[in-house]
């Protein structure tokens, strides 16, 4: 909050100027104007959203219009097929395949939400105590999350990606055999999901930083004089204290990890045997590589579905949670 | 050094607490530096010679390569045109939109919000297949200017959250000062409020900037010719060889993380993840 000092010493100087250019007749005149004043805020405010508004309508809503389309028919993404009705649906939704995708990405969201955050508050909660350096930890740790996806891949793949990589020759120097991190279907899987975690720990750092910013010192002070332990202080106190940002933070992960692409594809492309094919993937390969564009905008569709269902559920809940 | 000693010495217990302070030191520098073992390794690699290489030491040879041999300047001028042109338009767009979200009071208002929440929840590539089509009866579909309305589209409903977040720490009362004095509703949201908020601004800016840059789904369904590619889809074009020359693929990947990684470091201190959380909830 203290770098969002400086502007606004500078508001209170032109606060200050404001009221010196006050004319006498001003406050009058305001009076008798307040009425198309009023008429007036709510025309300026709809320009204002125009914008907005007309690229929320093609490029966000017309798609999504288009997709319903798509999905109840049989098309390419050259023709457009014909009316289907449900059979997409009723096509995924009794594939194997599907099934597969749906559950990597629930095993992937888990993961991905729960492990960065463990990670990511544990950080956080390190990097409060009073550390040389600190400031350049922050940063440095903040790393993982700046580098595009398209970069970290490429290491990671080194890493591990061949028997000879650095990873599994390392490991089989240390006896524990070379490990094919990623050809063996459940290895690949764990990788994806540690991958995952590991571009996604600074977020929740971050979260959890500024979460842990608002908690007050002298609680901690005075339950230790009562007597509770570290641990004690850690569930009692600041558990519940950051509960709100917390919740909020897993929301945006688990919508993050969802819609995830690059994570999964940039380093196992879905593969070995669909082993790591999320949702996304399965539809991103049925339309673009199977050439089914109706199957895969339905999947895509479903999700969709889904995600509109469970966020405007916990909007609802952030905004209850928020008037307690 | 002297003012770590001080505080030290004004604590009880001293010499434990500073001892674990350095414990904890050697903690985080054991942590960070495994973390960022991927990281170091794109910079070592990319300066390391390569097998077939006759100098010794570190060298530049694969960004001389990769620079001379291959389209790497175009792929940088297409990224930083189509990302440059994004964070403009981001801003232009979320700006205004998220002043009417910050100040409005309405029904009307509110539904937009949960809108736009709704919105930034949906998966892109629902709306990519579409896109795709529609954009290609306009000639768009293998064109930076098709990739830059998708990522302004994209940013938007963040953008405009991160913005109504800024805008609420702004009080009403300079812009009644403002209105007093003359100025139309508009008028004061340009000079007294938007020219206040350059935190603000810069921090939808870093966001709007990091995600066009950094996007890899769109740019890999839209572009198609090489001449066209952005960084992402020029990095990967390196891996479709019959053989990786790493030393090439990192080089370029370096270049690839080094705008972000400074953008990141130098204005560090104006991006509040957090303001996304609370407008979140504010709404």
């Amino acid at each position: 909050m203290t770098e969002w000092v400086s502007p606004m010493t500078t508001l209170t100087g032109n606060l200050a100027k404001a009221r010196r250019g006050l004319s006498p007749g001003g406050r009058g005149g305001a009076r008798v104007r307040s009425r198309t004043l009023k008429s007036q805020t709510r025309f300026t405010f709809s320009a204002m959203l125009i914008p907005s508004v007309v690229l929320l309508v093609l490029i966000n809503g017309y798609p999504l219009v288009y997709a319903g389309i798509q999905a109840t028919h049989n098309g390419s993404l050259i023709e457009p097929g014909d009316f289907v009705g449900l059979d997409n649906f009723a096509t995924i939704l009794t594939s194997d395949a599907f099934w597969n995708a749906a559950r990597f990405t629930l095993v992937f969201t888990v993961v991905g939400v729960f492990g960065s955050w463990a990670v990511g508050l544990a950080l956080a909660l390190l990097l409060r105590t009073t550390i040389p350096g600190r400031g350049i930890f922050k940063v440095l740790l903040l790393l993982p999350w700046i580098v595009p996806i398209v970069v970290s891949s490429t290491a990671w793949n080194w890493l591990v990606a061949t028997p000879d990589s650095p990873m599994p020759a390392l490991l089989g120097a240390l006896g524990l055999g070379k490990p094919l991190f990623l050809a063996d279907p459940t290895l690949a899987a764990i990788t994806v999901c540690v991958f995952k975690v590991w571009v996604s720990f600074p977020f929740m750092m971050m979260m959890s930083s500024g979460a842990l910013a608002s908690v007050d010192d002298t609680l901690y002070e005075a339950a230790s004089i009562d007597g509770a332990s570290r641990y004690q202080q850690f569930t009692q106190i600041t558990l519940p204290l950051i509960a709100r940002p917390t919740y909020i933070s897993w929301i945006l992960m688990t919508v993050f990890c969802v819609n995830d692409f690059p994570t999964i594809y940039l380093l196992t492309t879905g593969g070995p045997v669909d082993a790591t094919t999320s949702l996304v993937v399965y539809a991103y390969r049925t339309v673009f590589q199977d050439f089914r564009t109706g199957p895969g905008v339905a999947v895509a569709f479903l999700m969709t579905l889904t995600l509109v269902l469970v966020s405007t559920m916990l909007y609802r809940q952030i905004r209850r949670a928020h008037v307690e | 050094m002297s003012a770590v000693v001080n505080r030290a010495v004004s604590t009880p217990g001293t010499a434990r607490e500073l001892r674990g302070r350095w414990w904890r030191f050697a903690l985080i520098l054991l942590i960070t530096a495994v973390l960022l073992v991927p990281i170091a390794v794109v910079v070592l690699l990319s300066i390391l010679p390569g097998a077939s290489s006759t100098s010794s030491g570190f060298t530049f040879e694969h960004f001389g390569y990769v620079f001379g041999q291959t389209l790497a300047v175009t792929w940088i001028q297409n990224s930083l045109i189509t990302t440059l042109v994004t964070v403009v338009l981001a801003v232009a767009v979320a700006a205004p939109a998220g002043y009417v979200l910050s100040r409005g009071r309405s029904r009307a208002v509110s539904a937009y919000s949960l809108l736009l929440f709704i919105l930034q929840s949906l998966p892109i590539i629902t709306s990519v297949v579409p896109l795709f089509i529609l954009f290609a009866d306009f000639g768009l579909a293998d064109s930076l200017v098709g990739l830059t309305i998708v990522y302004v589209a994209a940013t938007m409903a963040v953008a405009t959250w991160m913005m109504a977040a800024y805008f609420d720490s702004i009080p009403v009362s300079l812009e009644e000062a403002a209105w007093i004095d003359g100025l139309s509703v508009f008028g004061s949201f340009l000079r007294v409020v938007l020219r206040n908020s350059l935190p603000g601004v810069l921090s939808t800016a870093i966001f709007a900037f990091l995600l066009s840059w950094n996007d890899y789904l769109v740019a890999l369904v839209f572009l198609r010719s090489d001449v066209n590619f952005t960084l992402p889809i020029g990095v990967q074009s390196f891996f479709q060889q019959s053989s990786i020359d790493w030393g090439s693929v990192m080089a370029l990947a370096v270049v690839m993380m080094l705008p972000p990684v400074l953008i990141f470091v130098a204005l560090n201190k104006y991006f509040s993840i957090s303001g996304i959380g609370g407008s979140l909830a504010g709404r």
